[in-house]
């Protein structure tokens, strides 16, 4: 029993953090149509950029994240608007070849610049636990958890409650509506990515304290990004959350029932089964349609 | 091109000669299939000429010429763009090699019967996918790529698991001799064939022109008595025919596989790269982009081996944003209309 | 036109009670009627009153959650639309999206090759092509990309396609939306000659004008259920239908429009 709960307490915790990984990710994807195969490696980047302030400056990562946050969102942006805008009406394929171009790029970059060493972020506190009756919690994961539950919720109250915001949700929805009201489209998608870039690098951060990672990690928090963000539902950011804590949950429990090596091909079955018969994922309204493309 | 305000009974009559006479164009129709001959057999001469390791940088080539063109055909003519392709290679290669380790098979018997093992898996998992659209296709055939690793990985028993398996190849209990670089040269190459001629086949038969049309307006399509179910399913399936062919050669040539290798997302994202760059919907289109991009690879594998990805992931850039619908549609496009404008390009796809 | 057809008295088309539900919105509810042979039956209503719903109902590319749909006697409630499509049934689409990548004649050949005649030989199919685009006046660009075509071309190919599959009924979706009034006179007379040829059309509009002048029947739509229907000139003056979707100074003028012409 105890096993149980320490599972589900452990599957919880990853699994928010886990939301944070794939929030932006669901978010340009579902207000742009844009697939960022390169979000893993946004968050890769994240963790690196901490891991840097922290080596050299001994910066704790909770304050390194916002440095990581603010580079990643101006790269985001960067990248947006001066590639991504440009083959934003091709068919869809085109835009996914140029995020795995600058995936290539990305990872390869960091191979060369980091090597492929395992890194981590040493803290005064990510090591040490909180002790609930047989349960340990991890403080790292826990704070890891907060951090990221907090920026979730402050992503949706900014979205809905703010101008900015709303002007992302209604380009999202419609674009050629939001042009005509006066919405800058370019600027809007631009600051969207930029704010998904933002977020990875958060969760990069935060993943650094928690675990090791290296270039080559990318690839399964991008992996990760899909399946929470169908699950969740498109641009869905509760969705998201709710999505990362049942991804966080079923691997956790998995890891413990299942034999371990089952456990990532029973979560494509769950991706593929979702995709077929509620592709507007567990959260989202189906027969909606999500956004009109002009 | 509107009506004149005087002439509204009869259509817009545009400056131009009624139509050609179809019997001037006839001449033209057996050319194609003359000039794939004629580079067929340059190819098996070419071979002679060749050293060790350049046949088989050279049987590379071929083998992704075969992986483009039936990418294309799923791909570019029917316009689900499939991210998991690389599944039927990896079938392919693993019933190949499962049935030569444990049974003992010849591997010609092999090869057909992983073709159509692949292909009979191409339909059945055709029929629900190819319910979805864009991304979701993308993203539900990437899955059972990365699933049917997984599930390989973990049938150690039949497969090997993460240790790989290897195919007898040498004394008695190899059933069939080991082609060597020269044999597996020809067989890439008659891959590389029969995959170009099954494009040229379906691009230019009342098939290929259902397939476009579904690309196109699928409602449309549908409502025009294609049966459009039958059209995608029969597309993906002889698509997932083509590959397993490749991936049955590939286990063959490289004796011992890994489910890592064939089933690498890798193959599937360079299949698609090949056919974009160099046209997609066409048939020489995925040729030369195979070509050139497999050529490049190697080159910048043997000049530039720390920098290579970062290099081809700048250029996939550049060429995405340059020539979105590829060399071939944009050679076409300027020849027929002069304007030979990179930047038109551009400006058709931006925000 | 009755080869293979039921006998001369089974109407082309019979719906009975079809419905569509869409979570909770109900597109359309309780539809019934018949279009005998050789009719024209003009469906009016304002927008979102289920017409396009209606039409993707008969063609197959939705399901009704209720109902029927029997084209020549024959069951044909979710068929899919290929199936429709060889039944005899061909439609128009709102947004013109013709195939690109191909001629106007390919565009056409498709119909002729996958249509109920289906025949496999693409030479074949191209003169057939041919005969298809003199038919509505576009022979001439037979050879042109289909984006090169404006707006009232792009209608001509439209219903050159539907042509294509020899249909016995043909459905019209607002293929007058959008042109100029000069543009309208040759696509009625194209639709007049279609009628004399003893083709059964129904025709979903908002041009009162085309309505008036090719409709033997008129039915009204609101809300997804059927207001009232029966003779044009009745129908438009019914003050339901006035208050609903025309207006009565718009009423007053398209029948002197149509007096006049």
């Amino acid at each position: 029993m105890t096993a149980f709960v320490q599972a589900t307490l452990y599957g919880l915790l990853q699994g928010g953090l886990l939301a944070l990984v794939a929030v932006g990710f669901s978010m340009v994807w579902g207000v742009m149509n844009v697939i960022n195969v390169a979000q893993g490696a946004f968050v890769v980047l994240g963790a690196y950029i901490a891991f840097a302030l922290n080596s050299t400056l001994g910066l704790d990562p909770l304050l390194g994240m916002f440095v990581a946050a603010a580079v990643l969102f101006l790269f985001g942006y960067a990248v947006q608007r001066g590639l991504i805008n440009l083959v934003i009406n091709a068919p869809i394929y085109l835009t996914l070849l140029l995020t795995f171009g600058l995936d290539l790029m990305l990872v390869q970059g960091m191979n060369i610049a980091f090597t492929a060493d395992f890194r981590s972020i040493p803290t005064s506190w990510a090591g040490k636990s909180l002790a609930l009756g047989d349960i340990r919690i991890p403080l790292g994961r826990l704070i890891a958890f907060g951090v990221a539950v907090a920026v979730t919720l402050l992503l949706v109250a900014m979205v809905t409650r703010t101008r900015t915001g709303l002007s992302i949700m209604a380009t999202g929805m419609d674009r050629g509506a939001a042009r005509l009201m006066g919405i800058r489209a370019r600027h809007v998608y631009a600051l969207t990515f930029g704010l998904a870039a933002a977020l990875a690098g958060l969760a990069g951060a935060m993943v650094g304290t928690v675990g090791t990672f290296n270039p080559a990690a990318a690839a399964g928090y991008t992996l990760l990004s899909f399946v929470i963000a169908v699950l969740g539902g498109l641009g869905n950011m509760y969705g998201a959350l709710v999505g990362g804590l049942v991804i966080g949950l079923v691997e956790a429990w998995a890891g413990q029932y299942l034999p371990g090596t089952w456990v990532n091909a029973f979560a494509f079955l769950v991706l593929i089964l979702v995709l077929l018969f509620r592709p507007s994922g567990l959260v989202g309204r189906p027969f909606y349609a999500s956004r009109v493309e002009v | 091109m509107g009506t004149s305000s005087a002439d509204v009974s009869t259509p817009a009559r545009v400056a131009t000669t009624t139509a050609r006479p179809r019997a001037e164009a006839r001449w033209r129709r057996p050319l194609p299939w003359a000039a794939g001959a004629l580079v067929v057999l340059a190819c098996l001469g070419l071979q002679t000429q060749l050293y060790t390791g350049q046949e088989r940088t050279v049987t590379t080539i071929f083998m992704f010429v075969a992986l483009a063109q039936a990418w294309n055909i799923i791909g570019g003519f029917t316009g689900y763009a499939s991210f998991g392709q690389v599944v039927f290679f990896g079938l392919g290669g693993y019933t190949t090699a499962v049935v030569m380790y444990h049974w003992q098979w010849n591997f010609w018997l092999a090869l057909v019967v992983s073709g159509l093992l692949a292909a009979a898996f191409g339909a059945l998992i055709g029929l629900p996918l190819l319910r979805l659209k864009g991304h979701y296709f993308a993203i539900a055939t990437l899955g059972v790529a990365e699933g049917m690793r997984e599930v390989v990985t973990n049938l150690p028993d039949l497969t090997g698991g993460g240790a790989g398996i290897s195919i007898p190849t040498v004394g008695p209990g190899a059933p069939t001799a080991y082609l060597g670089n020269d044999g597996f040269y020809i067989l890439f190459l008659l891959l590389a064939a029969l995959a170009v001629l099954s494009a040229g086949l379906v691009s230019r038969s009342k098939f290929g022109l259902a397939l476009r049309a579904i690309n196109q307006d699928e409602a449309a399509a549908g409502s025009m008595g294609i049966n459009t179910t039958l059209a995608k399913v029969a597309a993906f399936t002889l698509s997932g025919f083509l590959v397993g062919l490749v991936g049955a050669s590939y286990a063959f040539q490289q004796v011992t596989i890994f489910p890592e290798r064939l089933f690498d997302v890798d193959i599937t994202v360079l299949m698609v790269v090949m056919v974009v760059i160099g046209g997609s919907g066409t048939v020489l289109g995925p040729l030369l982009g195979a070509v050139a991009l497999q050529y490049l690879s190697e080159y910048l594998r043997q000049h530039y081996t720390n920098l290579h990805t970062f290099i081809l992931g700048a250029i996939i850039i550049v060429a995405v944003i340059l020539l979105p619908q590829g060399v071939v549609n944009y050679a076409r496009e300027a020849a027929r209309t002069r304007d030979f404008s990179l930047l038109r390009n551009v400006r058709r796809y931006r925000l | 036109m009755s080869e293979g057809g039921a006998a001369p008295e089974t109407p082309v088309l019979d719906v009975r009670g079809l419905g569509r539900r869409f979570g909770g919105l109900q597109a359309l509810a309780d539809v019934s009627f018949t279009v005998p042979r050789g009719r024209t039956l003009g469906i009016i209503g304002p927008n979102g009153a289920g017409k396009s719903t209606f039409i993707n109902l008969v063609t197959g590319h939705i399901r009704p959650t209720s109902g029927r749909v029997l084209i020549d006697g024959r069951d044909m409630t979710g068929a899919r639309p290929w199936s429709v499509a060889r039944a005899g049934v061909a439609r128009t689409f709102q947004i013109v999206k013709p195939f690109r990548g191909m001629t106007v004649r390919e565009n056409v050949a498709v119909g002729i090759l996958y249509g109920p005649e289906g025949t496999g030989i693409m030479s074949h199919a191209l003169t057939a092509a041919d005969e298809v685009l003199e038919q509505v006046g576009l022979g001439a660009l037979a050879d042109r990309p289909p984006g090169e075509l404006t707006v009232a071309d792009a209608r001509r190919l439209e219903l050159a396609k539907a042509l294509a599959l020899r249909p016995r009924l043909l459905l019209l979706d607002e293929v007058m939306a959008g042109l100029r009034h000069r543009e309208i006179e040759p696509s009625l007379a194209l639709i007049s000659s279609l009628k004399k040829q003893g083709m059964t059309i129904i025709a979903v509009e908002h041009v009162m004008k085309a309505i008036l002048a090719i409709s033997d029947e008129v039915l009204v739509l609101h809300r997804g259920r059927v207001l009232t229907s029966g003779e044009p000139d009745a129908v438009l003056s019914d003050p339901r239908v006035i208050e609903a979707y025309l207006g009565h100074r718009y009423v007053k003028r398209q029948r002197a429009v149509s007096r006049d012409a």
